[in-house]
């Protein structure tokens, strides 16, 4: 049994290599010296088939298949084992000290201004308000007499108002886009004016010749105090936070009839009274209140038939209060230590 | 304006602590900022706005009070005990002016002492501010605080025969007033005249020669109404300011004259003895009618959003002076004379609406359809200031005057517009740059310590042809936060510019480059026009060296408002390209002189449609070549959109690109 014996000492021959073999190369080398189509050497030994006796050739054809199959697992079991190793060594190689701070890009900073006059555009543009924006250049007539602010008001003052000549000033407000839309538009308005205003004080913690703000004006049919208390309300707490609570006090403007100042409920304290509040559980925001008619006289409305409301809010007053901001010349300062916060 | 409790409570009751009295008011628009205690008594601190003139006083705010309590007022004492000679025999008043004075009430009291307030009144009126003078002036000045009405006390024997004239003031006439200061007068003034000079700047403040002193033994007490908007001019004109002219500016109580004067008269006679002569002089011309207004009761409901009880309506008006009367749609209210801000129908609503509370009136919102929308501009700009932020670029924001010298050289050229009262002469003008604010904002966090920055600003510019929306961006230093796993880039003119070009990309614009007519603060050498639109550079070494500036600072001014205005390219995709883009290299030798721009059109100019892409990937200045050549290598994308291009047509194309560069003396380096 010549052929069989051959098989066997094939067989202990494999083992021997196979147990030196330490790479994937020389497992290659193995499968080629074993089973290469032309040379291997089982493959050789399997082509002697032909030469063995009837008899002999099936126990023989059997175990060659046998062997075959036997390295060819073996030789692949090794294979994946090794190729196991290998992957942890890399790995082991390449790890990194993942406690290193990442490679971050720089990424700018909005300023607080455009922040919250972003946010506060937002919620009235989803009380379906449209922006409206003016010159800061404006005419003394749409700054001052078209609001109803006589020749003699004081806030005409050059102690108060920036003056080009007696008929242009910087604007003091943005109620001029106001005037403006009314001009261009009959009702109804649903209008917000963002923007630069300007007015007479040197710049200290609470004071500043240019600072920003929001008027907004509804004129429709049927609208009334309520509904201005009501959009206070929704601004305020979709600004501030859903427990802060609005709350309107009678005061004067010469455009609107009743006018209020709007104070909301102060976050520092819960209303108790702090320092922020002046001890009072309420913060002042805004001036507001129903259109005055000598606006609408000076425009063509008719009284009689449209009612709606203004109100004028400092923005930078809600930046300063929303992002506890206590000194007004840190927004003009453009401190990187200050506008990288944001 | 202080408000003492104890005085309010001569008026009314307060079934009320002083606080909560403090927070009723301010709920009705007398706004408390203080509430302080003074001795035995506490004193509110009121904020009193422009319209109501009639609350600087006690009875003012009482009368508030008594509207939002719903309690009586008791009037004070107002009677002055009589002698028997008549005041008309031995003195006289005329009112020249009846524009400028509508009243004029005159008392004369004789035989009086001055001298030393008692305890009580000092007291009181220290509470509120007003430090003790003597008795005769104590007691206008009580009256003052009390019944808001100013008053003037003479010493009749210094008043030239006898006589008081209310007219203008002739040109150059003077007058030498309490607090010694002399001052000239014109026909715009109004005084106070005897028979030969002017003796007192009528509402303002008396003259020197005429005021009450020790010797004073005979007194003309004046309790008068006068012009508002003329007190306030000439108030304004003469920068003085007096509790008078303060009240008088407001509008005073044309009817309170006669009782103030009363009360005053009293007063004078109870602190400092005398006796007032029988009679009160007052010349009130054209008595002045009180308005009556029509309120429906409809329009209540309407403008305030729910309706008001009749009963709180009458209520609320009665208490507040007013005289309701019923009509068929609602009330004729006669307005008080110690009301002046009450003209239409709104403002009555609004008295309703004040002391019915505010907080009444439900918060609703108003019920519309459509929609809102924001700026034209506003998606461009979101996109700007997007990029921007991924770019690292932070946003400032700067005051937007500019110095005259500092803008002419930023914006030369341009007209600016000029403030004529500006802050300071250092800045008097509206900004025609936005450079130099960014440059300095550049300095102010170098100064502090930092050595990376990169900053912009969207904000207007004015030049006199129109204010105009520019950005400005600036940065220096490194381009990317520290970072230990390779080195930082720094910033640099070909940095700003690819950030420019990338933050421009998506608007619909053409920008053809240039180096003409560059802005002069950029170094002449590392900087570009991009269209119209843009101008991006490295600072000039004149404005490095005036900044102060140790590093390398870029700049790029764009002009937004035009860009805005262009708007975001509308997207419209191409399919992807089916056949592959072939490469292909080209290493050239360019005379020094020949711009990358040279070499790019006339890579254009060999006019082949596949070419989709062309851009340099090595720039060589020295080499194994002439030193009058630099080498450039630049890489040409071809694509066709009907087949895979072979190696024969984009060796094709190369020669073709190969002809035309060597037609401007570009060879390929061997
Ligand atoms: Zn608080």
């Amino acid at each position: 049994m010549a052929g069989i014996d051959d098989l066997r000492q094939i067989g202990e021959r494999f083992d021997g290599e196979k147990a030196r073999a330490a790479d994937r190369s020389s497992l290659e080398e193995l499968h080629a010296r074993y089973l290469s189509r032309k040379s291997g050497l089982l493959t050789l030994e399997m082509q002697r088939l032909r030469e063995l006796p009837a008899d002999q050739r099936p126990a023989f054809g059997k175990l060659a298949n046998r062997l075959k199959q036997r390295i060819e697992s073996e030789l692949a079991e090794r294979e994946a084992a090794l190729a196991g190793e290998e992957r942890s060594a890399r790995e082991e190689t390449e790890a990194l000290d993942v406690s290193l701070p990442g490679s971050r890009p720089r990424i700018g900073h909005r300023h607080p201004i455009t922040l919250a006059r972003r946010a506060i555009e937002d919620i009235f543009l989803a009380m379906g308000y449209t922006v409206e924006d003016g010159p800061e250049v404006e005419t003394t007539y749409n700054n001052f007499d078209a609001l109803n602010i006589g020749p003699e008001h004081p806030s005409r003052d050059e102690s108060d108002t920036f003056y080009i000549s007696d008929d242009i000033v910087l604007r003091t407000q943005t109620s001029p886009v106001q005037i403006r839309t009314m001009e261009r538009q009959p009702p109804p308005i649903r209008i917000i004016c963002p923007g630069r205003v300007f007015r007479r004080d040197e710049l200290d913690a609470t004071h500043s010749p240019m600072f920003h703000q929001i008027e907004g004006l509804v004129v429709d049919e049927g609208i009334s105090f309520g509904d201005l208390k009501g959009t206070l309300d929704l601004l305020h707490r979709q600004f501030f936070g859903e427990r802060t609570r609005t709350r309107l006090r009678p005061s004067y403007f010469p455009f609107t009839e009743p006018s209020a100042e709007v104070d909301v409920s102060c976050e520092f304290c819960e209303s108790r009274g702090c320092r922020v509040c002046k001890h009072t559980g309420w913060i002042e925001m805004m001036g507001a209140g129903m259109v005055h008619p000598a606006v609408y006289d000076c425009v063509g409305y008719d009284t009689a038939r449209y009612s709606g409301f203004a109100f004028g809010l400092g923005i930078d007053r809600y930046a300063m209060l929303k992002y506890g901001i206590d000194d007004i010349p840190l927004l003009f300062q453009n401190d990187m230590r200050f506008l990288s916060q944001f | 304006m202080k408000i003492s409790i104890q005085w309010l409570r001569d008026f009314l009751d307060l079934p009320e602590a002083p606080r909560a009295v403090g927070e009723r008011l301010t709920l009705a628009g007398l706004a408390v900022d203080g509430v302080a205690r003074a001795g035995s008594d506490t004193v509110l601190e009121l904020d009193v706005t422009a319209n109501r003139g009639d609350c600087l006083s006690h009875i003012g705010v009482a009368r508030e009070l008594s509207a939002i309590y719903d309690v009586d007022i008791r009037s004070p004492e107002a009677a002055a005990a009589e002698g028997s000679a008549a005041m008309d025999d031995v003195f006289a008043i005329a009112i020249e002016d009846a524009g400028l004075c509508r009243r004029y009430c005159g008392r004369y009291i004789s035989g009086v002492r001055v001298g030393p307030s008692p305890e009580w009144l000092v007291r009181r009126l220290e509470a509120v501010g007003i430090r003790s003078v003597n008795n005769v002036a104590d007691a206008t000045n009580y009256v003052l605080m009390e019944l808001g009405h100013p008053l003037h006390a003479f010493d009749a024997d210094t008043l030239d025969g006898s006589r008081i004239v209310v007219r203008r003031a002739a040109a150059g006439e003077t007058l030498r007033t309490i607090d010694g200061d002399e001052r000239r007068l014109d026909d715009t003034t109004l005084v106070i005249a005897d028979a030969r000079r002017a003796v007192a700047l009528a509402g303002i403040m008396g003259g020197l020669d005429t005021e009450i002193s020790d010797r004073t033994t005979n007194v003309l007490l004046e309790s008068a109404w006068f012009d508002p908007v003329s007190v306030r001019k000439t108030a304004k004109r003469i920068r003085l300011g007096t509790e008078a002219s303060y009240r008088f500016e407001r509008g005073a109580d044309v009817a309170m004259a006669a009782t103030a004067l009363e009360r005053a008269a009293g007063l004078i006679i109870e602190l400092a003895g005398g006796v007032a002569l029988r009679g009160v002089i007052d010349v009130y011309p054209a008595p002045i009618e009180p308005d009556r207004i029509a309120l429906r009761r409809g329009r209540i409901a309407e403008h305030l959003g729910a309706a008001v009880p009749d009963a709180e309506v009458e209520r609320v008006f009665r208490r507040l002076g007013f005289e309701p009367r019923v009509s068929a749609d609602g009330w004729t209210v006669r307005t008080p004379s110690h009301r002046h801000d009450i003209a239409r129908e709104e403002d009555l609503i609004e008295e309703i609406a004040r002391h019915h509370g505010y907080e009444r009136f439900p918060a609703t919102l108003p019920v519309w359809s459509g929609q809102g929308r924001q700026l034209p501009s506003h998606a461009g700009e979101t996109h700007v200031r997007d990029t921007l932020a991924g770019l690292g670029y932070t946003e400032t924001c700067s005051i937007a005057f500019g110095n005259r010298d500092t803008q002419a050289a930023f914006a030369p050229g341009v007209e600016p517009v000029e403030i004529r009262n500006p802050l300071s002469e250092d800045a008097p003008i509206l900004r025609t740059s936005l450079v130099p604010s960014v440059l300095g904002s550049i300095q102010w966090n170098l100064n502090r310590g930092l050595r990376d920055v990169a900053l912009y600003e969207i904000a207007k510019v004015y030049p006199t042809s129109g204010e105009k929306r520019r950005l400005v961006m600036a940065a220096t230093g490194a381009a990317d936060a520290p970072r230990i796993h390779q080195s930082t880039v720094e910033t640099d003119f070909f940095r700003l510019k690819g950030e420019v070009e990338a933050l421009l990309s998506r608007f619909d614009l053409v920008l053809a480059e240039s180096t003409d007519a560059l802005p002069p603060y950029l170094h002449p050498g590392r900087s570009v026009r991009l269209g119209a639109v843009a101008s991006v550079g490295e600072l000039h070494a004149e404005w490095e060296s005036r900044f102060k500036f140790r590093q390398k600072i870029c700049v790029a001014e764009i002009d937004i408002e035009h860009v805005l205005e262009r708007g975001l390219r509308a997207i419209a995709t191409a399919p992807i390209p089916k056949y592959p883009a072939v490469r292909r290299d080209l290493s050239l030798l360019v005379a020094r002189r020949t711009p990358y721009r040279d070499v790019v059109e006339a890579v254009h100019r060999a006019g082949i449609a596949e070419l989709t892409d062309v851009f340099p990937f090595d720039r060589l200045e020295r080499g194994p070549f002439s030193a009058s050549f630099y080498s450039l290598a630049v890489t040409l994308v071809f694509q066709s959109g009907e087949r895979t291009l072979t190696d024969s047509e984009v060796q094709g194309f190369a020669e073709r690109v190969l002809a035309e560069l060597r037609k401007i003396g570009i060879e390929l380096r061997s």
